[in-house]
């Protein structure tokens, strides 16, 4: 994490963005948002990093896919920039720049030494509220997910091969106190390379594949103990 | 019929995760207005019959939003058609068509206005007002509906979905539409005749209401003549003798589009003269954005949306008389902002590759070309003023200049074609082949790309019969046994959907008939081979369902030959007669025999050819034109 003397004063040229994303922004693939983010630093003027070669990329780094489906209340994106800015200059130059749908919470500086944000990656948090299914029946599904030895779900894009998806899901529970007329559950998955647990392969195990239903990810869990909700 | 209310959100949440790419169907893109529904006093859907993917990169489209949101008291909303996956389940949970900005049901907007672009959105046009709950037919209509207008170039013959619409804008929009809005602005309360009554004193307005088609000898096409003595008996298409500013604060996508890039347009209308192009003549006068209005253009919609590319549009961009400054001068203001120009309708020379190559950056996808025919003399008949051996020493070039790919147009079924100039396609697609090889090695590839040509209303081939299937088949086969092993690839139309553009293209009012028929068969997104209907429309076709088609032909065969495959008398009335571009009969008849003579019409920049725009339009001229002056 970032060094003891570096302060909020401090310019910096690796930035941790936190945000949230709503509504239309929870319907587009990850590569559709890493564009909205490029598309609001350009508006906003950051001068963000490009990679060397024909086709020069952006250098930022989202710390997982948010599924299409899914908004996100603390999503992370690391942003490499060429000179270095304060985190109040970087944030003003973002008001007004992004979507409708996108909020920006914070601008962190982080060390530029640190490994990327997927490879620190642990865990991610989800609530997923459900219309038109029962609280009890919602209740009961879970438990019998948890209890199962193991769950196997089709792999996307695979035919015929499947996955155990049960070590992924570290722990459920009912939300309560939703408004009517939702019930919810809060998911906390797995997300590391190569075994990341998908809210939409837990709902199917779950029996609720075709319930209307919002998907939000409210918590990524990173290796240093540090999670978005303690800040 | 007004709700008054938007759609709620949970409502169109509740069915975003039954469907394929749910962001088209959500909104929420940067520069979309927030001006509140109440701040407005008349409220217009600007609609693109065709997925959110096509819609969103439709300038058109843009322009008018920019400039009716930027108009006092005016709201533009947009609307899409759903894909069908989505109009399922619209359907069933009872959900109306929706604007994107936020979620008003169609129905509720005072105009309804969708782009009638081309053939192919004609019947999506009706499955989207259906899907707002409006009725299809103008006479099932009244004040409680919007006014349903069409525009585009589609409407240079709208004849066969003259039934549906209220009224057509024929021409360049900007202007006409903001004196639509403010004639229905004063007569809003007003029956829906008064309401059209009122909007003949708009110039460049055709409102089918007040026209009928002249009824002899029945199986030929019919004429168009006013019923009501304040209409019209032609209608003169609205042209702005200045091009209007570009919109800057332009929609900006969150999901992929088609195109997703900030747009200027550069010049309208096109002074090359190639026989077959509807585009080039209905578009005229050419007229040309000065270079520092471009360039300042292209910055500011940069800057206002974030976008990576920047495309300077028109229908040939190597004859915008200042290119040798605007782009070398564009490319200056852009340094160091990771932006690329992308400058499409390129010409087949050796200027054209040299400024595709400083704008690639080294980076090669295909370089296309579109000799449109094979032979010498084909493309004399066409007026496309290229020889094979011009289109070689430009391959070459290419190839040398590091791309690996060339991708060919052509088109087959053009009037006096041969098999021999089908055979011909494939022989100069090997020609480039091997000159790749020879240069870049075996990665070398010819992509071949054949469209089957359609005689379009208001083009010297408009009398021109569509070729029949025998002929297109025989030579399709043609070209699959020319062109096929390695390194080459082919892509060709299917002749039904061909033959449905041409009758549409090329139909009078009674084909609202068919369009009607062949949409409540199921026809729609007939430019999708996933989804088109071609025996949807067969059917109606074989129906003929109308008591007047019944009447008029003995047999759909019948039908098709007066509409498809019969060569029109030059003397005899065009169901688009009464719908002017500003281009004179009289050169069209001129051109069509220039083409039966082989005779190449040069570049009219370099001497007026008298196709009659300059009298149409005369005391209108700015030094914006490329017209010569007249003396």
């Amino acid at each position: 994490m970032s060094g003891p003397e570096m302060t909020l004063e401090t310019p910096a040229r690796r930035y941790r963005m936190t945000f949230r994303t709503v509504r239309s922004l929870a319907y587009v693939s990850v590569i559709e948002l890493g564009t909205v983010w490029e598309r609001t630093l350009r508006r906003a003027r950051i001068p963000v990093r490009y990679s060397q070669g024909f086709t020069p990329r952006p250098r930022m780094h989202f710390a997982a896919p948010l599924p299409v489906g899914c908004g996100t209340e603390a999503d992370l994106l690391d942003v490499t920039l060429t000179e270095p800015m304060t985190p109040d200059a970087l944030l003003a130059a973002l008001e007004g720049a992004a979507p409708r749908d996108l909020y920006i919470v914070a601008a962190t500086p982080v060390d530029e030494a640190e490994p990327a944000l997927s490879e620190q990656l642990v865990a991610a948090e989800y609530d997923v509220w459900l219309r038109e299914v029962d609280r009890d029946v919602v209740q009961s599904s879970a438990e019998r997910v948890l209890a199962a030895e193991t769950l196997d779900l089709p792999r996307r894009g695979k035919d015929g091969k499947t996955y155990d998806l049960r070590p992924l899901v570290l722990a459920m529970d009912p939300i309560p106190d939703l408004p009517a007329p939702w019930s919810g559950l809060r998911m906390l998955l797995q997300a590391r390379t190569g075994a990341t647990g998908r809210p939409d392969d837990v709902l199917t195990a779950l029996g609720f594949d075709t319930a209307p239903r919002r998907c939000t990810r409210t918590r990524l869990i990173l290796e240093t103990g540090h999670s978005e909700e303690e800040r | 019929m007004r709700s008054g209310a938007p759609i709620p959100w949970e409502r169109v949440e509740s069915i975003l995760h039954l469907v394929q790419k749910p962001g088209r169907y959500v909104g929420g893109e940067y520069n979309a207005t927030s001006t509140p529904w109440d701040a407005a006093d008349i409220r217009i859907c600007l609609a693109f019959p065709d997925l959110y993917d096509i819609g969103m990169s439709n300038f058109a489209l843009m322009i008018l939003y920019d400039l009716l949101n930027g108009s006092p008291g005016m709201l533009a909303h947009r609307t899409y058609l759903p894909a069908p996956d989505m109009v399922a389940q619209m359907r069933a949970a009872g959900i109306p068509l929706y604007a994107l900005e936020d979620y008003r049901p169609v129905a509720d907007f005072d105009i309804l206005a969708i782009s009638t672009a081309y053939e192919q959105l004609f019947v999506n046009a009706l499955s989207l007002m259906d899907l707002a709950g409006i009725p299809v037919r103008a006479a099932d209509r009244d004040e409680r509906h919007p006014l349903i207008v069409g525009g585009g170039h589609g409407t240079f013959n709208p004849e066969p979905i003259a039934d549906f619409f209220d009224v057509f804008v024929i021409g360049e929009a900007e202007a006409v539409l903001l004196e639509l809005v403010d004639v229905m602005r004063a007569n809003r309360n007003m029956p829906r005749r008064a309401q059209l009554e009122a909007l003949l004193d708009v110039s460049g307005l055709y409102i089918p209401r007040f026209y009928e088609s002249s009824s002899t000898p029945p199986d030929a096409v019919q004429a168009v003549v006013p019923t009501d003595g304040r209409a019209p008996s032609r209608v003169l298409k609205r042209m702005l003798p200045t091009l209007p500013p570009t919109p800057v604060r332009q929609l900006v996508p969150n999901i992929s589009t088609v195109h997703s890039r900030a747009l200027v347009e550069i010049m309208r209308g096109c002074t090359r003269g190639c026989r077959f192009c509807q585009a080039g003549a209905i578009t005229r006068p050419v007229r040309e954005r000065p270079v520092a209005e471009v360039v300042d253009a292209a910055i500011a919609a940069l800057d206002a949306t974030g976008f990576e590319d920047v495309s300077l549009l028109s229908l040939s961009s190597a004859d915008y008389s200042q290119i040798h400054e605007l782009v070398p001068g564009l490319l200056a203001r852009l340094e160091g902002r990771h932006v690329t120009i992308s400058l499409p309708s390129l010409r087949l020379d050796a200027f054209s590759v040299e400024m595709a190559d400083t704008l690639s950056g080294g980076h090669r996808s295909g370089f296309t070309f579109a000799p449109e025919a094979a032979t010498d003399a084909l493309r004399r008949r066409i007026n496309k003023d290229i020889t094979t051996a011009d289109l070689l020493a430009v391959a070459e070039q290419v190839f040398r200049r590091g791309w690996r790919t060339i991708k060919l147009y052509f088109m087959i079924g053009l009037p006096g074609e041969t098999d021999d100039d089908v055979t011909a396609i494939g022989d100069l697609a090997r020609r480039v082949r091997s000159l790749g090889h020879r240069i870049v090695g075996p990665r070398a590839e010819v992509h071949v790309s054949v469209g089957t040509f359609i005689p379009k209303p208001q083009t010297p081939f408009q009398w021109e019969p569509f070729a029949d299937e025998a002929t297109i088949e025989r030579r399709q086969e043609l070209l699959r046994q020319g062109i096929r092993g390695r390194g080459f690839t082919l892509s060709w139309n299917t002749y039904a959907m061909s033959q449905l553009e041409a009758l549409l293209a090329r139909g009078d009012r009674r084909l609202g008939a068919i369009v009607e028929r062949a949409w409540q068969l199921g026809a729609g997104f007939d430019g999708w081979d996933e989804w088109q209907n071609a025996d949807a429309w067969n059917q109606a076709i074989a129906e003929l369902p109308s008591d007047t088609l019944r009447a008029d032909f003995a047999t759909p065969a019948a039908l098709l030959d007066a509409f498809v495959y019969r060569r029109r008398k030059e003397d005899e009335a065009l169901p688009w007669d009464h719908l002017e571009s500003g281009i004179a009969k009289r050169f069209y008849l001129q051109e069509a025999q220039r083409s039966r003579n082989s005779e190449l019409l040069a570049d009219c920049r370099e001497g007026c050819h008298g196709c009659g725009i300059q009298q149409a339009y005369a005391g209108q001229q700015t030094e914006d034109w490329r017209c010569p002056v007249l003396r």
